[in-house]
């Protein structure tokens, strides 16, 4: 179904090092309109830094990110790569919303504040029309009750989906997800997910990485397996949970039945 | 455009003055802590009474200049001839001592809750387990809350003492010989006060830093407990 | 003479004079603090900087100014300032000596030691602030202003509230030795009636008095700002540095 579709971003031959510690060894991913593309993992392989290049919060020693068609032109500057053009990562970066761990909302706002912050100054839209859209938002997201409420009188579960709702605001072209539900209490992990897999429905495309087995094999339609920064195993659910498997990802997948 | 001589011969006169600064800052920090040790144990003693003098104490002397507080015992205790004619006045009578007490209870006030302070950050687990070993009353403050609030409370108070070392510079408005007043001394048969006015600057920072590292290295000797563990040799 | 006649506000009484003065002090206080707050804004970034020099720069100036007694800072820019003022008048052809004004020289030196403890402050609510904050406004596509402006400058003035009361507490404290100059503020006006009336005991109280009125009001306007700012907070400031 997506090979068809436009591609949305793509990352080819990403590598990163932290001092001597290689994070990404030559790791490549394609995301097609529409895709949604898991990216699962052992602590350390990699796969948030991964997610984080691609929005240029960490920038790639070697290698190329591409959204919307558009590659992010990079530079050498005194012996360290940074973006070339600040004014290019800032467009793209508004083409693309990201969702993190600790949800990250500006605490100084009001959860209808966090929202329309990024439409009102970053896309400079009218106030009255991203309030609108905002509110309409938060009641997808199921929180519009609390729209005037500060962050820090939120549950996670509201938090986090106040951040999507906040992430959505800007129309993405895609939506990187990094590790949404890992800093939740147990029982406010579906509230997130629900609305995760909503948007999967829609045909948005997103790329999320996560330890959520069950929406790694039910929501999404790709998977891809990390292990000490290279792609260990890449496929569709069908695949990868069907048997055609390296040994790698079945232990990962054991290790965390055993739990 | 250096005058060396000048600056060596003012160096000296201010460094034989430090003597007094340090007397100063000596005696009015010991009686201050006595002070300020009574006002937080009336703070958390429990006796309402105690706890609203305390408080009304460390408002006024916190919530007011030290320069009106000593200009207050200087000036306006000798106004008095009750005062003057006690045996108290042969204290008063002398500026060095004025100057002392003052600072005394000013800092008294602040190190009040510095303490207080510490004492509130002692945990309440370490007390209960003491209590549970038996442990009670004078055995119980000197080896469990004593050091735990000491060692709480130092960084501020290390604060408070870099405070009261510049504070002592205001004895020298009611005529005292320390560092200060000597330097405007100088400077009124010299006239040349930025030279005099920065060596003596010159003389504080040197304690202060000095007083800073001392303190710092107090802290590092209290805590072995929080120093990074030596690695243990492989087994 | 009766306490009324001495406090009070007719031809003998020093009263007026006294609330007058109290005035001053808040003036030169809240100019003082002003400059500091600029000054200590500069000096927290220069502290807060990826390279070593302004890093050094920065703790030099605060090492400076907070190691430095205040009396001989504000001894320093009066005359040093009106050494500079006279050269100047000198160079432009005036005569004799033509001091600083000692509100200006009181509010610089008062300024630039506040400005110390500022410094402080901003660097510590700078650090508060989650750095994932920040990524977030990064990744939504704000550039470097617009962050600074939306996120990070909100922020800083939230955490650093209680510090700024803090800081407003001790310049009005030290303000009473910018009385050396001879700036009719409230120590110095204290001075001169006491002396005027050898009535130095109550005097010095009555000055002491309005000081003390002047720290409640303070704490009171504060604690109220800092109430209207914690409703964002789950439980309150909590940090507050000396």
């Amino acid at each position: 179904m997506t090979r068809e579709m436009p591609v949305a971003l793509a990352a080819r031959d990403i590598w990163k090092s932290y001092g001597t510690l290689e994070v990404l060894k030559g790791v490549s991913l394609e995301a097609h309109e529409g895709d949604v593309i898991s990216v699962l993992g052992a602590s350390g392989s990699g796969k948030s830094t991964l997610l984080r290049c691609i929005n240029m919060l960490e920038v790639p020693d070697r290698g190329e990110v591409t959204v919307d068609g558009e590659p992010i032109r990079l530079r050498l500057h005194r012996g360290r790569r940074e973006p070339a053009d600040r004014r290019q990562v800032d467009r793209i970066r508004a083409k693309l919303g990201m969702v993190f761990q600790g949800f990250n909302l500006w605490s100084h706002l009001t959860v209808l504040g966090n929202v329309i912050e990024g439409p009102v100054h970053v896309q400079r839209r009218p106030r009255g029309e991203c309030i609108a859209e905002a509110e309409a938002l938060l009641e997808k997201v199921g929180i519009a009750a609390k729209r005037h409420h500060y962050p820090a009188h939120l549950s996670g579960g509201q938090q986090q989906r106040a951040a999507i709702a906040r992430a959505l605001a800007m129309n993405p072209k895609a939506i990187l997800f990094d590790e949404p539900t890992s800093a939740l209490d147990p029982e406010l992990v579906g509230e997130v997910l629900r609305v995760m897999r909503a948007l999967a429905e829609e045909g948005r495309t997103m790329l999320v990485v996560t330890h959520e087995i069950g929406f790694a094999r039910h929501v999404s339609n790709r998977l891809l397996f990390m292990h000490r920064g290279e792609v260990a195993a890449a496929g569709t659910p069908e695949e990868l949970f069907g048997g055609v498997a390296p040994e790698q990802f079945r232990q990962f997948i054991a290790g965390y039945h055993q739990r | 455009m250096i005058d060396a001589g000048f600056l060596l011969g003012t160096m000296r006169q201010l460094l034989a003055a430090v003597p007094t600064t340090l007397a100063l800052f000596a005696l009015s920090v010991s009686i201050g802590a006595v002070i300020a040790g009574l006002l937080a144990w009336a703070r958390v003693g429990g006796h309402p009474l105690l706890d609203r003098f305390a408080r009304g104490y460390i408002f006024v002397f916190r919530g007011s200049p030290l320069l009106i507080q000593m200009f207050l015992i200087y000036y306006g205790l000798s106004q008095f001839p009750a005062v003057r004619h006690s045996p108290a006045w042969l204290v008063l009578r002398e500026p060095f001592n004025c100057a002392v007490i003052s600072l005394a209870l000013c800092t008294g006030g602040y190190a009040a809750e510095i303490f207080r302070g510490g004492l509130q950050a002692v945990p309440h687990t370490a007390i209960e387990a003491a209590r549970a070993s038996g442990m009670s009353g004078l055995l119980l403050f000197r080896r469990i809350i004593a050091p735990l609030a000491a060692r709480a409370a130092l960084p501020a108070y290390s604060t408070e003492l870099v405070l009261m070392v510049k504070s002592t510079a205001l004895a020298s408005l009611v005529t005292v010989w320390e560092v200060t007043g000597v330097a405007q001394r100088i400077i009124t048969h010299t006239y040349r006060t930025m030279e005099v006015f920065l060596c003596a600057a010159a003389i504080y920072l040197v304690l202060n830093v000095a007083l800073v590292r001392l303190l710092m290295l107090l802290e590092w000797r209290l805590s072995p407990d929080l120093r990074a563990p030596r690695p243990l040799p492989a087994a | 003479m009766t306490l009324l006649r001495l406090f009070g506000f007719g031809p003998q009484g020093w009263g007026g004079l006294l609330l007058a003065a109290a005035l001053m002090t808040v003036a030169v206080t809240l100019a003082a603090l002003l400059l500091g707050a600029a000054l200590g804004a500069l000096v927290a970034a220069a502290r807060l900087s990826r390279r070593r020099l302004w890093r050094l720069l920065g703790e030099a100036y605060t090492t400076v100014f907070r190691g430095v007694p205040e009396l001989l800072v504000v001894y320093v820019v009066y005359f040093g300032g009106s050494t500079l003022v006279s050269q100047i008048g000198a160079w432009l052809g005036g005569e004799g000596f033509l001091g600083l004004p000692s509100f200006l020289a009181g509010a610089i030196a008062v300024g630039v030691i506040s400005g110390a403890y500022q410094a402080e402050v901003y660097r510590g609510a700078y650090l508060s602030i989650l750095r994932g904050e920040i990524e977030a406004a990064k990744a939504i596509g704000m550039g470097g202003v617009l962050r600074f402006r939306r996120i990070v400058v909100p922020q800083v003035l939230r955490f650093a509230l209680p510090g700024i009361g803090n800081v407003w507490q001790l310049s009005l404290k030290d303000s009473a030795l910018v009385s050396v100059t001879g700036l009719a503020e409230l120590m110095r006006m204290s001075q001169v009636a006491a002396g005027s009336t050898h009535e130095y005991f109550q005097f010095y109280i009555a000055g002491g008095a309005l000081y003390l009125l002047m720290t409640t009001l303070s704490n009171r306007v504060f604690g109220a700002a800092e109430s209207r700012v914690a409703r964002s907070f789950r439980g309150g400031i909590g940090w507050q540095p000396r």
